[in-house]
Parts: structure tokens; C-alpha cells; sequence
């Protein structure tokens, strides 16, 4: 909400400095987002008087004028047609600047020199007059600088939603008077009713709907000449963001920012007329199908369940949201409906939101609107249409709830605002504090309940009378319900600075393990071993769900959400790329290869935590993965390193690397041919036990391809489902006591075919060892002369102990004779 | 043979043995000295045997004579041999010499990423005051987002949270962390010291300061006496625990649906301290948080009775602070993950 402090001013007298103010405000709860100063642009800008207005010689268009500005006279070339001597109107020296950054300087214009600039309302955004020159007062003083006169500091005001009341000069000069202790000047609000037949004769109203409509006001004003507003008035609504439109329509936005009330006026001959003949306002809901032409001049299909300002035959407005085109005040109006009413707020937001047309009157009424104020806003701006547009009012007012309520009882402990607080403020000085913001307490009476909470339902409690208080919250603060909203008002108005800061010695809670134990382990290993680690983004584009989908996902690990099912699709995505919920992370992670290659970075190792997403029917599933790119050259690239790239090798050494730390059994490897996101020969699927499952290879040309990838290296991806990343902790690591025997080392080279595959070995190896194997690495594979092209030879280590003695040399023999011997099983053989 | 002649002979070999040792050029030749002298084919092995041609009474002391030049002996050729490996080990010192100045091989450095990292210091904080970690579900529904924490369908404080809704009947993706509190009061029960950290969503148009995914940390106490006075005393440390112990804050008013009273909190402009600069929007304040008095109606859906408890929440975006801490201007590289700017971080 945009104020003009000029504005404010007429409600309540201010001391302070604007930013004084503005932080007083803030403090306060009303956010002050910035001061603005209106006419800070004006550069140079002087009042003016005209001595002369001549034909330009040369010129049919413009006006050769001189112009006094007090200490010297000014010959200026002025193309308006408004202008006549002895007129005050603004000047623009040269030098001057203007709004937009527009420069003044002498000029020279079809062959008389201009010495400076008259400046129209437009010109210098004071008006919405672009015509003609901005004529003020006849006694305007003379060669003052135009900020001077009309400079004003805005502020805008951040009023949260439930403030709505705040959403207005009159409310916020309230919060001034709170927070300053000056009193609120009400609105003068004189209606001069002149003679004739009364509203209630001219027009009648039939609110078919009350529980939209709960109150309406209405009042006739005859005679309107439509025309400008006065300068003054469109000073004012520009100042505060509203752009003038014409006297008739300013003096219902000048209502609604002055007072919070939305008004709308209706050419009361557009209105149909009932059964009696005269004008019939209806306020009824929609009927399905019914058609209305809004004032933006776009055919709106209407519903049941819109309410509508009608006439007996036809819509004449969208009630709350915007007025209909064949209602408008134009300039051939004479006669004013005035609309000044409440509707249900809900209601008035659904409707905004269905048809998109969110205004500063349906952002009031969907807050809630004071009841009072329908009556106060009809009869205000009957007086504006008479002093703007000469109008003639008709006596008396339409008024479907002529009653005014009465202020709203919330009683309160002030023991317990004070717990809540935890301050220790008498109940008389809560009382003081509140009745600044004009609410008023008394003690309470008889039958009285604290609302401690009003849902799910309500829940009120009989309180101790003696120490309760009722607290009569005007009419205007919707906002005031239960005790605790008592409690911010006391808070508040006190100011929060003098909350104590304490530390919280209340009970702990017992020990619980954070979830998150893991994944930090997890990440530390990560960023140890050189990775860095990425965050993306969870939203992906259904092409990427697509290309990334695996034939057979990687499971979670027991216990945890399984992947599988259909994606999750957002139904109003920002855009396309970002509409679906990823399912794993081989894309992300491919994108941030992708994205780092076209940077220039070309060695890239990367991990990112995260999760994929799913559903079945109503049954979402989260699970949480690890996710690890790596592409370009495995160790930093330097003068005493030989580079090789990193290949399939180095991601499982991350995951042995992972597995180790986290004190898992050894990985195993399966060869996985059949994914088409992975190179059909350089993949595997990797479980270490049932803790760690994983995917893990090379990225498929194909897809390297179609995701565009400036690199001719090799890139390798894996996704891991690992025991804990969702929420696990880390048990102890067992110690194994180091034996005072010696291990010893054999070494056996073993040839086998070219397919089988190392873990058979392994796994032979560790079967026919017997129990002295303690420790077995593959340290070499060899292939070329003299073994056949088909063969390879995998040179193994076997580490031999027995924890009680020193092993001797017939028992490391026995041990390694015994796989020897079970070499044929596998086609294999001891290389000589 | 005689004593005497075979004394002369032992006395002129240990002079010219002791001669060669101190003139042997390296090792190798002290070696050869060694087994030419005392070698048991050696020179005074060779006189010694001789002593069975001496009479009884000389033949200890020319055996006494032997031991006496073996000794002698034995000692030039150590002293020698000691002398020339501190040259020979000098000579290889100096050849193995490198120049020391090159740099030295790159181990890789990986790092942990800035919101990750920020969300983690957040935590730890809170842990000693007693707060620990829980996760609540990014798929949320209408109820727990909105309806539990006090914001009813068509309420207009929705407009603070512009959501993304899912194909799916009464879904979307959650717009903050704090559906988490309804989940961690029915679960645990007062007295409550939790906090939620994790993923959102926004309907947001993404530019500098606004982003469609984000992170939050909510933080949630309850308990009979848990006031306001608490809260403000735990921002105050946190504060100071992020930004300093001298960086003033400030306790203000907000507004939230599920907190009553509600709070926003501030700490003077890291950029400005106070001097009012456009980071701050020329308040000289800057917004870290928000927070407040958890919502009587919010206890209740949480299945608390608020007649007898009370608590406080506060929710804050990671990216802000991490904003803060680090001098990152646009949120916008958090998830571009540029490898030269994650490089920066721990």
C-alpha cells in the first residue's frame, strides 16, 4: 500500500521523520518496504507566472510565451492551447530534469530560441493530464521550486493478510497513533443532501443472495457533470499508485484508498427497472452460462457460484471484482448508483482467481471488510461526487442492514499472555497497551469464555472471573479472536524489543539419533575423495524422466520407499523443463557434466544426495539415493602426473571406497548389458550385502549423443541405494585384535578363458582356500604370448594366517594346492 | 725364523695395511684390504702361522704381537671405512638433489556443497540447545501444507505461498517445512525440540533472489512454559552463532497464519551494518527469519492441548543465509552447480 505522507497527515499528526515514522511502523508490524520521495525527479522545476502568450511567428501550433519566475523573465516556445497570461503553471529551467530522465536545456524551435520548458500534469507524473499545461493556483508562490509545494515522501507499506483493515490511509493512521500516542482525526464525512425524492424512492435493492451479500448501501447522486478531478485529487491517487480516470470513477478509488472501502459506481441509466419502474438492483448469484462484458472490455462466461450486481434482466457487474461495460460511467452519465457494500469474502476471492482479475478491491474484500464502512463509504463518496462533479445527492440511503454492530468480546488472562510472552505486565498496563489501538477492556463479566482456539472447533474455557479480562475489540479488527491474538496486540503495541531474550531452560526432550548421520558420512568420504558434491533440481522434464528411465531399477534397500510406478507430474509447472519428478538421479547428474563441459571444465567428479519419486494410485513414494558422476582426467591434470581418464574402475573404488567407511561386506559385481542409458559392456550392477545396491557404468554413446555432450571422454554414472541415507545411524565398528603370528603372502597367476569373469575366480579362490585365507587382491591381469589370444592370466594375491601359530610351509602349500587343484572346474589353470 | 723377524714382519705389515686403508679410495677397496690383511687366507693370518717354528715361550708374544696389529689394523680400515661412507653418502645426497621449489602433486579436492553445508551449520547450532533432526515427506497434501497450520482453502494469507500442484487428488509438492511440525506433535508429544530441514517448492519465476526449489530449516519447541522470551533468546544465540556475537538483531512483528503472536527477525545489514544500502532495500536491516508463538489451532491439529502447552516455530530459508554468510548475490548458481563456483566451498 503506497501512502502519501501529505496524505496521512489529514488522519493524524506526525512528528517524525519519514524514516522515523517508517521505522516506527515496522516496528510495529506494519513493514515499511521503502520511502519514496514523490517529486525527487522534479530537477529545477519552478513556479512560474505567464506575462504574455503570443502566436509563434513561424509556427501555427505553438504559443511564443514569456514567463516570469520572480527574479527574471523567460521567453519559452509552448505548443498547449490552455495557457493564458496571468496563469501560475510549472517551469522547467534549462537544466532541468524530469521524470524518465528527461533533460531540459534551451532550445531552439523553428527559429525561436525556448528558454526552458511549461510543463503539463504528465510531464511531471503529477497529473493525468497530458493536454494541456498544469495550471495551479492563482496564489501559488512564485519562484519556489515545484517540489517544495507539491514534493511529498510515499511510503509503501507491506499489510499483511490479515490486516485488511490496515489496507487503507485511515487504518494505517491508527497504527500511526498507536505507535506515536496522537489521536486518530475520523474522516469528515458531511453528506449535503439536497431535495428531491430520496434514494430508497429513486432506486430499490434486492440482495436475492444475503449470505454473499450480507450488507449493501446504496445511495443516487443526479446531475454529475463527468470530467477530470481536480489536479489536487489526481496529485494525490498518483501518489499513491492509482491512476486518475475521471471524477466520477477517481472519487470511488479515493474512498477505497482513504477509508478500505471498494466502491463501485453504475450509470443509473443503464440500470433496468423492476415491476414499480424504477431502477432494480439485484444482487443474486450467477446463473451457468450467464455472459458478462467486464470494464477491460473481455466477455467473461460467468457460474452459479459467481455473485453479480444485476438488474432484473441482466448482469451489470461481477460483484467485488469489476464492473460490466454496459454500466460504465461515461461522459454522458448524469445520474450515480452508488455500490458500497460487504461480500463474503471467499466468495469475492474464488471469483477473482477463476477469472484472473485480481484488483485492489477484490484484495480488500477477500480480507473481510469492516461492516461499518458500507455506510461510511457510500456517503463519503456521495460528497466527493458533489464538490468533484457538482452532483445533486439524493436524500437518505439504501441500507439492507441499517443496524451497526457492536464490538466483538474476547476475554483474556492476562496471566496468560503474560506466559505466553513471557513478560510480567500488570493487567492494567495490557489494558493501557491496548487501548491505544482503541481496544477497549473491561473486567469480565458472568457467562464470559475464553476462546482459547476457535478450530477444529471451538475450544473455550470458564475462567477465573477475578482475573479475566474482556477485551471489546472494535469493529474494524477482524483480525482479534482468541486470547493469543489478545496477546501479539499487547506485544506489539509495547514493541517486541521488549521481549526478554532468555535461554530456554524448560525440560528436554530425551535422545533421539538425527536421521542424518549417513548421509554426512557419506558426503565427507565423497568430498575426501575429490568429489564435489551438486544439488539439482527435483523437477525434470518428462524427456529426461523418458531417456533416464532404467528397464530395472536399482532397488532400495529393505525397509526403505521402493522405486517403481508412475511418475509424478506437476499440474501448473513453470515450464515444461521442469514438470515431473525425477525418478533417479543419472540425469541430474549427467546435466551437470553437460553443463560443466560447456563452461570449460572438463574434469568433473560429482555427487549429489538426493531423492526420486513415484506413485501408485494415492500411495507416493520418496526414497533417497546417492548419485556420483565422473568424467576427463582421474586426478588433477600436473607437470609430475602422467593423466589417464577416469574409467569404470575408479567409480567402483568410490563405492569399495564407501562400503569400507561404512563398514559394509565387500562389493560384488554382476555385468549389466540391458540398460540403455549404459554402455552394454561397461556396467555393472554392484551390491555390497543387502545394504548397498547399485548401478554403476559407463554412459552410453547413444545417449552422451542425444544429451549433447562436448567431450570425446569416456563418462561414468552410478546410482546407489545405501542402508541409512534416508535415516540411519552408524553402529560401532567391531575392533578384530591384531595377531602376534605372522601372515604370509603366496602369489598364484591363474589363466582362464578370456570370458570368465574375475569374481568366478574369485569366488573360487575363497571356496578352496580353506580358513587360513585371510585377504585376497587381484594385483595383475596379463594377456599375450604365451597364452592363447582367448586366455587371460589374473595374478592373485592370497594373504595366509592363522591367528595361534606361525603357518608352515606344507600348510601354505596345502592351501594353495588346494585351489589349484579346483582351477579345472572353471576352465583355469596355474600359470607356470 | 725368530721372534724378532716375525714381530718386524706383523709391524711392517700393520704400517703399510694402515697406510692403504687411510689412502683407499672407497669402500671396495677396504674391503679388499680387509680379506688381503685379516682375512683368514690374509697377511698376518699368513706370519701367524709361522708361530708353530718359535719356541713355547715366544709364541704368546708374537701372539700377543697379532692381536695387537689386527686390532690396529681392524681400527684404520673402521675408521676408513666410516670416513669414506660420509663421502660416498655425500656424494649421493647431492646427486639425488631435486629442486625443491616445483609444486607439488595435486591431490583432487572435492567439496561439500554451500546449502548443504549451511543447512548442516544451521543444525549443529540448534543441536546444542537441544533441538534434533527430523524429515517429513516433499509430497505433501492440502491438509498438513495449508488446512493444519491454520490456513483454511481460500484464505488470502495463500498468497504467500504460491504452490505447485500435482497430478494427483489433493497433493502438491510442500511449500515450506513446516507441515513437518503437525507431523512431529503427533508423533512425539511435549515436550518438543525439533528440527526440519529439507526441500520446498514455489510457483516462483526464478531470477536472482527467487527460485522454485528451495531449502528450509524449521525449528519447533513446546512445552508448558516454552514463551516467546525463548524464542527470542534462541534467535539471539543463533545469530549470534552465524554472524557474529556483535551483530546486533532485532524482534519485530510479522505475520503467519500458524504463529500468534508472529514474528520476523532481523540482523543489522551485513553489507551496511546499518548504514542503509540497496542489499538492505535502505532499511539497514536484513530479514533472516520468520517465526512466532505456534497457533493455538496448530496445537490442536498437532493433537496438543493448548489450554496447557504452548511453543514457538521458526522457519528460514537456507539460501538467505548462506546468502549472507558467503556473499553470494544470485541464489540462481545454489543449483547451476558450476564446478569453479561449488570449488570455492569446504
Amino acid at each position: 500500500m503506497r501512502v502519501p505522507l501529505s496524505w496521512l497527515r489529514e488522519f493524524v499528526d506526525i512528528q517524525l521523520t519519514p524514516e522515523q515514522l517508517a521505522e516506527r511502523l515496522t516496528l510495529l508490524g506494519m513493514e515499511v518496504k521503502s520511502v519514496e520521495r514523490w517529486g525527487a525527479d522534479w530537477q529545477n522545476v519552478v513556479i512560474g507566472e505567464l506575462l504574455t502568450v503570443d502566436q509563434h511567428p513561424r509556427a501555427d501550433r505553438l504559443h511564443l510565451t514569456t514567463v516570469t519566475v520572480g527574479d527574471q523573465v523567460l521567453s519559452i516556445v509552448c505548443g498547449a492551447d490552455n495557457i493564458a497570461p496571468g496563469q501560475r503553471i510549472p517551469v522547467a529551467l534549462p537544466g532541468a530534469v524530469l521524470p524518465g530522465d528527461r533533460h531540459i536545456e534551451r532550445t531552439e524551435k523553428m527559429g525561436v530560441v525556448s528558454n526552458g520548458m511549461l510543463c503539463s500534469g504528465d510531464e511531471l507524473r503529477l497529473t493525468g493530464d497530458a493536454d494541456g499545461i498544469l495550471i495551479l493556483p492563482d496564489d501559488t508562490p512564485l519562484g519556489v521550486p515545484l517540489a517544495d509545494l507539491y514534493g511529498d515522501v510515499v511510503l509503501d507499506v507491506d499489510v499483511k493478510p490479515n490486516r485488511g483493515d490496515a489496507l487503507s490511509i485511515l487504518g494505517l493512521a491508527r497504527e500511526v497513533a498507536a505507535a506515536t500516542r496522537a489521536e486518530v482525526r475520523q474522516p469528515a464525512v458531511a453528506v449535503e443532501e439536497g431535495s428531491g425524492p430520496s434514494s430508497a424512492e429513486r432506486f430499490g435493492v434486492d440482495v436475492r443472495d444475503p449470505d454473499l451479500c450480507p450488507r449493501f448501501v446504496g445511495r443516487w447522486v443526479s446531475g454529475v457533470r463527468v470530467g477530470p478531478s481536480p489536479d489536487w485529487v489526481q496529485m494525490r491517487l498518483l501518489a499513491a499508485g492509482q491512476r486518475p480516470i475521471s471524477n466520477v470513477v477517481d472519487a470511488s478509488n479515493y474512498v477505497m484508498l482513504e477509508l478500505g472501502k471498494p466502491i463501485h459506481t453504475f450509470d443509473a441509466a443503464s440500470v433496468g427497472t423492476g415491476p414499480d419502474g424504477r431502477p432494480l438492483v439485484v444482487v443474486r448469484r450467477a446463473r451457468d452460462g450467464e455472459r458478462l462484458e467486464t470494464l477491460d472490455h473481455v466477455g467473461r462466461e460467468l457460474t452459479a457460484d459467481t455473485l453479480v450486481i444485476a438488474d432484473p434482466d441482466r448482469p451489470l457487474a461481477v460483484a467485488g471484482v469489476m464492473g460490466g461495460a454496459n454500466s460504465e460511467v461515461s461522459d454522458a452519465t448524469t445520474d450515480i448508483v452508488i455500490e458500497s457494500a460487504i461480500f463474503d469474502p471467499v466468495s469475492i476471492r474464488r471469483t477473482a482467481f477463476r477469472l484472473g482479475l485480481r484488483s485492489e478491491a477484490s484484495s480488500r474484500f477477500e480480507k473481510g471488510q469492516e461492516a461499518r464502512m458500507a455506510r461510511l463509504g457510500a456517503d463519503r463518496t456521495a460528497q466527493l461526487l458533489r464538490e468533484w462533479a457538482g452532483g445533486q445527492i439524493a436524500p437518505g440511503r439504501v441500507d439492507t442492514m441499517p443496524h451497526e454492530p457492536s464490538p466483538a468480546r474476547v476475554s483474556f488472562r492476562p496471566a496468560r499472555v503474560n506466559r505466553l510472552l513471557g513478560t510480567e505486565l500488570t493487567a492494567d498496563e495490557q489494558r493501557e497497551l491496548l487501548a491505544r489501538v482503541g481496544v477497549e477492556t473491561e473486567p469480565a463479566s458472568a457467562g464470559d469464555r475464553v476462546n482459547v482456539a476457535l478450530k477444529p472447533n471451538l475450544l473455550a474455557v470458564v475462567p477465573d472471573l477475578s482475573r479475566t479480562l474482556t477485551a471489546l475489540v472494535p469493529t474494524w479488527r477482524r483480525d482479534i479472536v482468541v486470547e493469543s491474538d489478545v496477546a501479539e496486540e499487547v506485544a506489539r503495541v509495547r514493541g517486541y524489543e521488549l521481549v526478554p531474550s532468555v535461554t530456554p531452560d524448560t525440560l528436554m526432550p530425551g535422545f533421539r539419533a538425527s536421521p542424518l548421520e549417513v548421509r554426512q558420512l557419506v558426503r565427507e568420504t565423497l568430498a575426501g575423495a575429490g568429489l564435489t558434491e551438486v544439488v539439482t533440481s527435483a523437477l525434470v522434464s518428462p524427456r529426461h524422466v523418458e531417456a533416464f528411465a532404467l528397464a530395472r531399477e536399482v532397488p532400495s534397500v529393505e525397509g526403505e520407499d521402493q522405486p517403481g510406478g508412475d511418475p509424478i507430474g506437476v499440474t501448473n509447472p513453470l515450464s515444461r523443463d521442469h514438470s515431473l519428478l525425477r525418478r533417479n538421479l543419472l540425469g541430474s547428474l549427467l546435466d551437470v557434466v553437460a553443463t560443466n563441459l560447456r563452461h570449460g571444465t572438463p574434469d568433473i567428479a560429482a555427487f549429489e544426495i538426493g531423492k526420486g519419486y513415484a506413485h501408485t494410485g494415492a500411495d507416493v513414494r520418496e526414497w533417497w539415493r546417492l548419485g556420483i558422476a565422473l568424467t576427463g582426467a582421474a586426478g588433477e591434470p600436473a607437470w609430475n602426473r602422467v593423466t589417464r581418464p577416469y574409467d569404470l574402475d575408479d567409480a567402483k573404488g568410490v563405492l569399495e571406497l564407501l562400503a569400507r567407511r561404512l563398514g559394509l561386506p565387500a562389493l560384488e559385481y554382476e555385468p549389466e548389458t540391458a540398460e540403455p542409458v549404459f554402455h552394454p559392456g561397461r556396467t555393472a550392477r554392484a551390491t555390497a550385502g543387502d545394504d548397498l545396491l547399485a548401478i554403476v557404468g559407463e554412459v552410453h554413446p547413444d545417449v552422451a549423443d542425444a544429451w549433447g555432450l562436448r567431450t570425446t571422454q569416456r563418462v561414468i554414472l552410478a546410482e546407489v541405494a545405501l542402508r541409512g541415507l534416508a535415516a540411519g545411524r552408524l553402529a560401532p565398528e567391531r575392533a578384530h585384535a591384531v595377531g602376534r603370528f605372522q601372515e604370509v603372502d603366496r602369489d598364484l597367476a591363474i589363466v582362464v578363458p578370456e570370458t570368465t569373469p574375475a569374481a568366478a575366480v574369485e569366488a573360487l579362490i575363497r571356496a578352496h582356500a580353506g580358513a587360513l585365507l585371510r585377504d585376497l587382491s587381484l594385483f595383475d591381469i596379463y594377456r599375450g604370448v604365451p597364452l592363447a589370444a582367448d586366455e587371460k592370466s589374473l595374478a592373485y594375491r592370497l594373504r595366509l594366517g592363522a591367528g595361534d601359530r606361525t603357518l608352515t610351509d606344507p600348510e601354505l602349500e596345502a592351501a594353495v594346492a588346494g585351489v589349484v587343484a579346483a582351477l579345472p572346474a572353471i576352465g583355469g589353470r596355474r600359470r607356470a | 725364523m725368530d721372534l724378532a723377524q716375525l714381530t718386524s714382519d706383523l709391524q711392517s705389515l700393520r704400517a703399510t695395511a694402515t697406510a692403504a686403508a687411510s689412502a683407499a679410495p672407497d669402500t671396495a677397496a677396504l674391503d679388499a684390504l680387509d680379506v688381503e690383511v685379516l682375512g683368514k687366507k690374509g697377511g698376518i693370518t699368513a706370519i701367524l702361522r709361522s708361530i708353530g717354528g718359535l719356541p713355547p715361550a715366544d709364541r704368546p708374544r708374537l701372539g700377543a704381537v697379532g692381536n695387537e696389529v689386527r686390532a690396529a689394523v681392524e681400527g684404520a680400515i673402521a675408521e676408513a671405512r666410516a670416513r669414506l661412507s660420509r663421502s660416498e653418502l655425500a656424494a649421493r645426497l647431492a646427486a639425488e638433489s631435486v629442486d625443491v621449489t616445483t609444486p607439488g602433486r595435486p591431490v583432487r579436492r572435492g567439496s561439500l556443497h554451500p546449502i548443504m553445508e549451511t543447512a548442516r551449520e544451521i543444525a549443529d547450532v540448534f543441536a546444542q540447545f537441544g533441538f534434533v533432526v527430523y524429515e517429513g515427506p516433499e509430497v505433501e497434501d492440502d491438509v498438513t501444507n495449508f488446512q493444519m497450520l491454520n490456513i483454511p482453502p481460500d484464505h488470502p494469507a495463500r498468497d504467500l505461498w504460491d504452490t505447485l500442484y500435482l497430478d494427483m487428488e489433493g497433493r502438491l509438492l510442500r511449500t515450506h517445512t513446516s507441515p513437518g511440525q503437525i507431523r512431529v506433535m503427533h508423533q512425539e508429544g511435549p515436550p518438543i525440540r525439533a528440527l526440519l530441514p529439507g526441500r520446498c517448492f514455489r510457483y516462483e519465476a526464478v531470477d536472482a533472489s527467487h527460485a522454485s526449489e528451495f531449502f528450509q530449516v524449521e525449528g519447533l519447541m513446546v512445552d508448558e512454559g516454552t514463551s516467546m522470551a525463548d524464542l527470542k533468546g534462541l534467535l539471539d544465540q543463533f545469530a549470534h552463532a552465524m554472524f557474529g556475537a556483535e551483530r546486533p538483531t532485532r524482534f519485530r512483528p510479522g505475520y503467519y497464519p500458524f504463529t500468534e503472536p508472529s514474528v520476523a527477525f532481523d540482523i543489522l545489514c551485513v553489507i551496511c551494518n546499518g548504514e542503509k544500502c540497496p542489499a538492505c532495500s535502505r532499511t539497514g536491516w536484513m530479514t533472516i527469519l520468520g517465526a512466532g508463538m505456534v497457533h493455538p489451532t496448530v496445537l490442536r491439529y498437532g493433537g496438543i492441548d493448548p489450554e496447557r502447552y504452548q511453543g514457538f516455530a521458526f522457519g528460514m530459508g537456507v539460501e538467505r543465509i548462506a546468502n549472507l554468510r558467503h556473499h553470494v548475490v544470485d541464489l540462481r548458481q545454489y543449483m547451476e552447480d558450476d564446478l569453479r563456483f561449488l570449488g570455492v566451498f569446504r
